[in-house]
């Protein structure tokens, strides 16, 4: 085009780090690129008010902040609640048990779900008209003990048909969740009850499987199942626990039992990890096959800060703060990827590296010593995380897809 | 009516007001009323008990459209918006590269997010964007639906001030005025031509004009493009097109009166080549507007080529009478040149597709109706507007501005 100016490219380069500094705003620029990240200083620096905008408006940034403006209106979806609420037969979300019995010798864990058409906020402002597993998306997480009965009581409210397919092994193609088998599609106002083996230990999946398939899991019927290993199962058949095909030593199959009771949540041990559930999901709102929104447990950003001055002081929003945690305990993130039209999503720490078992379904990792994963749609996995040794304070984490990040998959564990 | 010439447009003059009675014997005011009463109770029943029922399904779908974005400075992006739809619409998030970003709505001056049906506003986005990258802008609104306007190459929109105004007035002054001055001094020229030359030098104007027209048109249909939808941008270009041809002929009609003027003409194809120039300085504004001005020496080179035929165009129909007082070359010169300043101020300061594309539009109505004017000059003068010459100067004034049309956008 023209004569090189060196000038001219020295700004170019400059420019453009500024630019992907912009972009991926915190892959460890800056403490204040970071903070500066997901606030509204830059409103507040231009003199707009947004709500819960620090004041001072001393932020000399520059580059403008982004995030999803305000706060969620809608408080009947709380995503902090949902991360450590797990429906056991015993306890979690009210409407969602009808309790645990013994039966045939078999510990029975038996669950209502009811599919309901609603409007779900996904951003601040922006609703969703979804359809869901009690109204809500995700739907109820479902725990359970390996080798249980989960007996799940369908009944359809929606004015779609729909079915629970699980991911788990089942032996009964009647019980499979699938148009073609057992029941087939429940319309509006039928009612089934599925039994479902708890088989084997590990994350996994339940989701609609009426056709069109991408419309019936993107709209949001899709939840996760918790099967907690059984200790006693594990001490007679280490093997079945670890992968690879090396001898299991009689200390190795100890230690074994010992991970399955941290795992297990009727064992004390399981009381030293701080369990998180985080749903990867993603909502088309214009029908172009691609999403506005991103997200772990539906909502953008709500595991971000509420404001900030870009200069380290934040505060919480009413609806948008990151997820507490303890220091000194440990914490468990079982993670799904339920994000339809992309085919994999991910998940990325910083500052820190964690063990992750692919679909929880062993008791060692199958990546030891990681701080991103991938997962493709409908897979799981469980990432043991340990922040004893960090200073306390925010440490972000989010899908490493810079695109997913930026439209909502951006989120931050405060270290206490 | 009453007090018209009923003569002027060639019908009858016969009061039937006592010939044909009015039915019942009612006064003739009732019986203009009596359809607007009906026509008003019509209304006032069919709101008071719609009979939709059966017939309404679904709802409208929102409707709002970005017409520009302005780029104050490197670190903000401002996009003006209007609501066309019939109902509010919420601008809950808004989108840049993909991303989401703070942002605030104003319409009027006060902090919105909701927007009634028509109404405006400008979305302030804090956004640090590259010099020459396009930006991919979308507006979320609250059901999720997506508007999205594509920034391309932004540069920034340099604020209106005295320096600008200024810089307007000479680019104006270099592209309207000067040119047209210029090409009147072919006038003593032109007044030694035989009658025969003469009409040809008139067609070559009309030539001029015609292309002008057709090149102000097509424009006037790519910026309606951008006119917000509820204001019908395609059908305010005919609008105006029709618009302007009626009211330059009836002024035209009017002074006309007792036979052509050939000062008239002039001053009608003044007003013609004026309109067209208030456009062309309406795109020189604009294009300040939207940071898209790069008016470098040879572009204004070029106009001045371009704009130096119309010259001749508004002295050629006085050539062929006795030369006109002074005062009315240089009102024609003004009425013909200077609205490039006045479009350029307008351009520069109240930026809108709605006001480019209208304006565009009258210039092309003007310039037809003056084309029309001129064909009838060469008639009246005895001369045949389809002579071989004539024909041929008609053709060299399009191919002349054709070619001088390279020059502009080379």
């Amino acid at each position: 085009m023209t004569d090189v100016d060196y000038g001219d490219a020295a700004r170019l380069t400059s420019a453009l780090e500024d630019r992907l500094t912009a972009a991926i705003a915190g892959d460890g620029v800056s403490r204040r690129t970071v903070l500066g990240g997901l606030g509204v200083a830059g409103s507040a620096a231009l003199g707009l008010s947004g709500p819960g905008a620090a004041g001072g408006g001393h932020d000399e940034d520059g580059h403008g902040n982004f995030g999803a403006k305000g706060e969620y209106d809608d408080r009947s979806f709380d995503p902090h609640e949902y991360l450590r609420t797990f429906n056991t037969g015993h306890e979690g979300r009210d409407g969602v048990n009808e309790g645990v019995y013994e039966e045939n010798g078999r510990t029975v864990r038996h669950f209502t779900l009811t599919a309901v058409d609603t409007t779900i906020e996904i951003a601040p402002g922006v609703e969703f008209e979804a359809w869901s597993f009690d109204g809500q998306v995700p739907g109820p997480t479902l725990r359970v003990v390996e080798g249980d009965l989960i007996r799940v009581t369908f009944r359809n409210r929606s004015r779609h048909a729909h079915t629970i397919h699980p991911h788990v092994k089942n032996v009964d193609p009647g019980m499979d969740g699938t148009p073609q088998t057992g029941p087939g599609v429940l319309d509006t106002d039928e009612a089934f009850t599925y039994e479902w083996e708890a088989q084997p230990a590990g994350v996994h999946f339940y989701h609609c499987h009426s056709l069109p398939l991408k419309e019936h899991l993107h709209r949001g019927l899709y939840g996760a199942i918790v099967v907690d290993p059984d200790p006693d199962r594990v001490r007679e058949n280490p093997r079945e626990y670890v992968s690879g095909h090396h001898p299991v030593s009689d200390e190795y199959a100890a230690e074994l039992v010992d991970r399955a009771k941290t795992r297990n949540h009727e064992y004390p041990e399981n009381d030293r990890y701080d369990e998180l559930v985080m749903v990867m999901n993603g909502f088309d709102t214009n029908f172009d096959g691609e999403n506005e929104v991103y997200a772990a447990n539906t909502r953008a950003f709500a595991y971000g800060v509420g404001s900030t001055d870009g200069n380290g002081e934040w505060e919480e929003g009413e609806t948008k703060r990151p997820i507490q945690i303890d220091g000194e305990g440990r914490q468990r993130v079982y993670l799904i990827n339920a994000t339809e039209f992309d085919p994999i999503n991910s998940f990325h720490t910083h500052s820190q590296f964690f063990d992750y078992y692919d679909h929880g379904t062993t008791l060692e990792p199958t990546h030891g010593t990681v701080d991103t994963v991938m997962q493709c749609q409908a897979q799981r996995g469980v990432i043991d995380l340990d922040y004893g040794d960090h200073e306390p304070g925010l440490y972000m984490f989010h899908a490493h897809q810079s695109e997913f990040a930026e439209l909502g998959w951006m989120s931050f564990f405060e270290v206490v | 009516m009453a007090g018209d010439d009923l003569s002027a447009d060639g019908g009858t003059a016969a009061d039937r007001a006592d010939s044909v009675g009015v039915p019942l014997g009612l006064p003739r005011w009732v019986a203009a009323a009596v359809p607007l009463v009906l026509l008003a109770l019509v209304v006032a029943w069919f709101l008071v008990a719609p009979p939709l029922g059966g017939v309404q399904s679904g709802e409208p779908l929102p409707d709002v459209s970005v017409s520009h974005a302005t780029l104050p400075d490197d670190g903000s992006v401002v996009l003006h918006v209007v609501n066309n739809g019939p109902d509010s619409v919420t601008v809950s998030q808004v989108l840049v590269d993909e991303a989401y970003w703070q942002h605030a709505v104003t319409s009027g001056g006060e902090e919105v997010r909701t927007l009634s049906p028509g109404q405006s506003a400008e979305i302030r986005i804090p956004y640090h964007w590259q010099p020459g990258w396009d930006l991919e802008v979308a507006i979320v609104l609250a059901d999720g639906t997506t508007v999205h306007h594509d920034v391309v190459a932004p540069q920034p929109t340099p604020g209106m001030t005295a320096g600008t105004l200024g810089t307007l007035a000479v680019v104006g002054l270099f592209v309207g005025v000067i040119p047209v001055a210029l090409g009147m001094l072919w006038f003593p020229f032109m007044r030694s031509m035989s009658d025969r030359r003469l009409h040809a030098v008139l067609a070559f104007s009309a030539g001029v004009l015609a292309f002008l027209g057709f090149d102000a048109g097509f424009e006037a249909f790519e910026v309606a493009e951008s006119v917000p939808g509820a204001y019908e941008g395609q059908l305010l270009v005919v609008l105006g097109v029709l618009g302007a041809m009626l009211v330059v002929q009836s002024v035209t009609a009017r002074t006309d009166e007792g036979g052509r003027s050939a000062l008239a003409v002039a001053y009608a194809v003044a007003v013609g080549i004026g309109l067209h120039n208030l456009a062309e300085g309406l795109a020189i504004g604009s294009a300040f507007a939207l940071g898209r001005a790069s008016l470098g020496a040879f572009l204004v080179v070029g106009f001045m080529i371009h704009n130096v035929t119309e010259g001749p165009a508004v002295v050629a129909p006085v050539a062929g009478d006795d030369r006109p007082p002074l005062r009315h070359f240089v009102a024609i010169g003004a009425i013909a040149g200077a609205p490039v300043i006045l479009g350029g101020w307008i351009g520069g300061f109240a930026y809108s597709p709605t006001l480019g594309a209208f304006f565009l539009a009258v210039g092309v109505g003007a310039i037809a109706q003056v084309v029309w004017e001129i064909a009838g000059m060469v008639r009246d003068r005895g001369g045949r507007v389809g002579s071989p010459t004539n024909a041929l100067a008609f053709l060299g004034g399009l191919v002349v501005m054709y070619a001088t049309d390279l020059l502009v956008m080379l």
